[in-house]
């Protein structure tokens, strides 16, 4: 019979079934998986790689038509020229991927019933936020890499696969992961932030791709380095590739006048990266675990 | 051994509205607590503050003396909260999301087979390999209730848990929530009236956040003396034979042909007296309460709403 606090406690229950206290860790490695698990069966994983299988396919197909021969000039006989204009998209693919699967990770526990199924598990907010951010980067790394699978196979197919700077590409895709982590702790804060799952998605990309590209074309205008940005950041990606790489370019305008066009370099690429990432990322934890179900 | 506690809990929600006003109360042990209360009265807010998905604006929620603001791993850990509708993911499917529960409930992987076998059992749950995005509302909420049960935790907090199920459903969950309160503490809110009568051992009645009664059922009961009888007799009675019963102030409706509902003051006396004199008219066959004890209870506590103009 139920008792009142100052009661002396009824007999134990029997028949318990054993559960052993679950680390951290293992909680992270459960969530990680569930959250991969509904990723890799919904709609939009299934969109965003075939639309990125689709536009490199066609692109490749492009090439293939225009002969090894054109490409093979066009691209200066480098197979690392190639590769990295291969990647000019590479950064819109990883924005895509983050807004899609970042932009509302977070806010869907308080906007649908979500919430209400994983938020009363006996687990930390910032064991769920990471199991769902490491799941967000594998998916993202999914989408990503078709466009590095076909970049690579016109590669291999137009120059030879002895030519390939393979661990330059590994580096490429390396500077991708960490692009992917900044990407998605912006979109992890929006979705932290934003309480409709739709309105988490467009903000991310609004913010990520269309608000920095213009930013930083503005900002270039009046001759200053567009250190801020992201998406600046994401040119490293190609950058390491590029055996002609250079960091400022001015263009003449006129008389004296010059439109300065500057292209992160791998180092400071990566550090506007890790500092994304940095600040994000805590930020996204933070307003997660004071977010209240209101609803 | 299950317990949870509140202490000058209170809520004011952004908009102004205080939600949950200097709440406290603590049960420990097992048995079943009904929250009942109109709409608004504040039974989810109380829910969600006591697992911690609502911050309390002053006093503290405890889980097994936990407080979830504080440690939300600890307070939960022998918990199983159905809040709300909930919504696993709809891709995947039943096995696959109740496995996400139990594995980080701390069962082994064959626990968890074993539980959602148990489980599957006692809800009768939709075939294991369905997607939740296929099945029906029911069904769902059976998959959450199921959830809940992961891992047999001691204390288990259910909001309107037969909510979206039919009859058939209600009644496999009200019986399988008088098995579980042998031996869990359950705190159930709920605003069916027979479903609390018939699972609940003790009283939370909420209006306006703030608790208007706090009792055992059957004390309450003790307390709320019916209003209204209906009396069966064997065979039809004349309604000029029944003009008697106005006689003590008794308003009296047929039902059917054998049947009639009386309406009285309520006292003990004048209920001996109404069945004194329903004997004289012909055999009585039943003569009961119409209405349920608690639901007495609630419209005695709770004030009724503001008619239409």
């Amino acid at each position: 019979m139920i008792q009142a606090r100052t009661n002396p406690p009824e007999a134990a229950r029997v028949d318990t079934i054993p559960r052993n206290r679950v680390s951290d860790f293992e909680q992270w490695r459960i969530v990680t998986l569930h959250q991969l698990g509904h990723y890799l069966r919904t709609n939009r994983f299934y969109g965003l790689v075939g639309f990125v299988a689709l536009i490199s396919a066609l692109t490749l197909a492009g090439q293939v038509d225009a002969g090894i021969a054109a490409v093979q000039v066009q691209q200066l006989y480098r197979s690392s020229e190639y590769l990295s204009n291969g990647l000019m998209y590479t950064g819109l693919w990883v924005i895509l991927a983050a807004a899609f699967f970042g932009g509302d990770a977070l806010s869907v526990d308080f906007s649908t019933g979500a919430g209400y199924y994983m938020l009363v598990l006996p687990i930390k907010r910032p064991v769920l936020l990471a199991g769902r951010y490491a799941a967000a980067t594998l998916v993202t790394l999914a989408v990503v890499g078709v466009n590095y699978l076909f970049d690579t196979a016109g590669a291999i197919y137009f120059f030879g696969a002895p030519s390939i700077p393979w661990a330059l590409l590994a580096d490429s895709l390396g500077i991708a992961c960490l692009f992917a982590l900044a990407a998605l702790s912006v979109a992890f804060c929006v979705s932290a932030f934003v309480r409709s799952p739709p309105a988490g998605v467009l903000i991310t990309i609004l913010a990520l791709y269309v608000g920095f590209t213009i930013l930083q074309a503005v900002v270039e205008l009046v001759g200053v380095e567009p250190w801020f940005s992201l998406t600046y950041a994401g040119g490293a990606m190609a950058a390491v590739l590029d055996t002609d790489f250079v960091h400022i370019q001015n263009i003449p305008l006129g008389e004296d006048q010059y439109y300065t066009i500057w292209v992160a370099t791998v180092n400071e690429g990566l550090a506007i990266m890790a500092s994304y990432v940095a600040v994000f990322l805590p930020l996204s934890a933070y307003l997660y675990q004071r977010k209240e179900s209101t609803g | 051994m299950g317990s949870f506690r509140v202490a000058e809990l209170s809520k004011l929600f952004r908009a102004g509205s205080l939600a949950v006003d200097h709440v406290t109360f603590a049960y420990e042990g097992a048995g079943a607590v009904g929250c009942l209360g109109p709409n608004g009265a504040g039974k989810t807010t109380l829910l969600k503050l006591l697992v911690g998905l609502l911050r309390p604006t002053q006093g503290h929620a405890f889980l097994n003396e936990i407080d979830p603001m504080v440690d939300r791993k600890g307070a939960l850990w022998d918990v199983g909260a159905l809040i709300e509708t909930p919504e696993p993911y709809p891709t995947l499917n039943v096995h696959e999301a109740l496995d996400a529960v139990g594995r980080s409930r701390g069962l082994s992987r064959d626990d968890v087979d074993r539980e959602v076998d148990r489980c599957h059992e006692l809800l009768d749950l939709p075939p294991l390999g369905q997607r939740i995005g296929w099945l029906s509302k029911g069904q769902r909420q059976r998959v959450s209730l199921a959830a809940t049960l992961m891992g047999d935790p001691s204390v288990l907090l259910l909001d309107e848990p037969t909510s979206g199920l039919d009859p058939a459903e209600r009644v496999l969950v009200r019986r399988l929530l008088n098995q579980l309160k042998r031996d869990h503490l359950v705190l159930m809110s709920s605003h069916q009236m027979l479903e609390v009568t018939e699972v609940c051992d003790q009283l939370i009645f909420l209006d306006h956040g703030r608790v208007l009664l706090r009792d055992r059922v059957d004390t309450v009961a003790a307390r709320i003396r019916s209003r209204q009888v209906n009396v069966e007799f064997e065979r039809p009675v004349a309604p000029g034979a029944m003009e008697g019963l106005r006689a003590i102030g008794a308003e009296i409706a047929l039902v059917s042909e054998k049947r009639w509902r009386i309406s009285f003051d309520g006292r003990d006396e004048t209920r001996v007296r109404l069945l004194e004199i329903c004997q004289t008219l012909g055999p009585v066959v039943q003569f009961a309460n119409t209405s349920l004890v608690l639901e007495e209870a609630y419209l005695e506590l709770i004030p009724k709403p503001v008619e239409p103009a």
